[in-house]
């Protein structure tokens, strides 16, 4: 029999329709439909640093020159940008009221993981993940002094299906002129159930989720990751700090060497159980804290940033485009199972 | 005499093809254009060109298959992306061409893109 699931924070419905006993096995990828590019161009690897616009951030071996080879991780602006750079825009409207738009400015870079074109996140040293997402919280952190940039948005797309264009491993942030309707979504529903809770649900809920055990696919001293009560999809998972904050910039040196820890665990898990699926992932934190009007008082008490995780095992068609409700083909008790079954070494 | 700056058009769209050449031509280019992407790669194969102007949906060896490829054989030479859509914006092997640019009925903006290119 399915079951009918609600997220409290997302406030949607999603349907685990567990049938039958369904094994990692059914979600895996079919490799050979796989696009082989070895041997191709692409314009991350180093020698092709003429490609890109000069970078605006790196880490580098000593001597180095910037837009040269000798890089660990490389930040270049996007070359042919969908936004780009300028002034808070006015917000026009039409007589009529029905319409409404704005100038297109925003930010968007590209964090190039590694020099290394075959080697995924997940097979990196610690060290390198940990420059990785030194360079998330340095570009977060100088893009948000920009206050008319009202949100960023840290995401990686890996594997075509995922939609990333590229093999070679990269991530992306885009910063906005707007708060995005999840988000804000996200931000009211944490303010109503703090009120109700009366302490963040974000640490509520992980409270609950370490003591009951049952989602839990890792921890540490500092993050956990969990498979949420109501995922959308297949082998969904939430990554969260276990110190309650409301952004990613926040994060401090010892947290940073336990999320690599974190993600080297958790990627390679879903690459060993998964057959090496495409996923996304992203980052979802406050608004701008440079920007007062979309950070009230008392967000930072109830707002929590974390990291989804969104292996593509399935396809979102009419029903759930149509609907916003989802159907989940596994139960996250089970899929949690399946991810934390071997000991963590690390 | 000062030689002529060759170009090479890769444009599916045949009446497009011939216009761009002969647009390019009375700016005082050498122009060879051509309909199809693979014919297109023995050209570049066999002689040398200044620039290449490629769009990117096309038959059998889309635009961007095709800048692979150059880059793998002559990367130094410039290309300019010339497509009827944005959405290929998304994908980061047009980073490998200079300049991506929207089709248009104005053929100014990609003149000038050139000058600004090759001279």
């Amino acid at each position: 029999m399915s079951e009918l699931r609600k997220d409290i924070i997302g406030g949607r419905w999603v349907i685990i329709a567990a049938e039958r006993s369904r094994r990692p096995d059914d979600f895996r990828p079919k490799n050979e439909t796989r696009k082989v590019e070895a041997g191709k161009f692409c314009p991350f690897c180093p020698g092709n640093e003429n490609k890109t616009p000069p970078e605006v951030f790196a880490i580098r071996k000593k001597g180095t020159l910037p837009d040269q080879s000798g890089w660990r991780v490389r930040v270049v602006p996007n070359k042919f940008p969908a936004l780009v750079r300028g002034d808070a825009p006015a917000l026009n409207r039409s007589e009529n009221g029905l319409f409404f738009w704005m100038e297109g400015i925003g930010v968007h870079e590209v964090i190039i993981e590694t020099p290394d074109h075959h080697r995924e996140m997940a097979d990196l040293t610690l060290a390198q993940i940990e420059k990785i997402l030194e360079t998330y919280r340095q570009r977060i952190t100088e893009i948000q002094a920009e206050k008319q940039y009202r949100y960023l948005h840290l995401f990686k797309n890996k594997g075509p299906e995922a939609g990333a264009s590229l093999a070679h491993p990269h991530s992306q942030l885009i910063a906005t002129p707007i708060v995005p309707k999840r988000i804000q979504e996200e931000l009211r529903s944490s303010k109503e159930l703090k009120e109700k809770f009366g302490q963040c649900i974000f640490c509520h809920l992980i409270e609950e989720e370490l003591k009951k055990g049952e989602r839990v696919v890792y921890e540490n001293e500092h993050f956990c990751v969990v498979t949420p009560f109501a995922p959308r999809f297949p082998f969904e998972l939430r990554l969260y700090p276990l110190r309650h904050s409301a952004w990613f910039s926040e994060i401090k040196e010892n947290e940073i060497k336990s999320l690599a820890r974190t993600m080297k665990f958790l990627l390679g898990r879903l690459k060993e159980v998964l057959s090496d699926p495409p996923y996304n992932f992203y980052i979802h934190q406050g608004p701008n804290p440079n920007s007062a009007r979309d950070c009230p008082d008392g967000l930072a008490e109830y707002y929590h940033w974390h990291l989804e995780i969104i292996p593509v095992l399935s396809r979102v068609a009419g029903f759930e485009w149509g609907t916003g409700f989802y159907i989940n083909p596994i139960s996250p008790e089970a899929s949690a199972g399946f991810l934390r079954k071997e000991k963590q070494n690390l | 005499m000062k030689k002529k700056k060759r170009i090479l058009v890769v444009e599916d769209e045949k009446n497009l093809c011939l216009l761009y050449r002969e647009e390019l031509r009375k700016e005082g280019y050498e122009v060879v254009a051509t309909t199809d992407s693979l014919r297109a790669l023995e050209l570049i194969k066999k002689r040398d060109f200044d620039l290449i102007i490629t769009d990117i949906r096309m038959p059998v060896k889309d635009g961007l298959e095709l800048i692979a490829d150059i880059m793998a054989i002559k990367r130094n030479i410039p290309v300019i992306i010339n497509t009827a859509y944005q959405s290929y914006r998304h994908d980061f092997m047009t980073w490998a061409a200079e300049a991506y640019l929207i089709k248009s009925a104005s053929l100014d903006e990609l003149k000038a893109k050139i000058k600004e290119l090759i001279g």
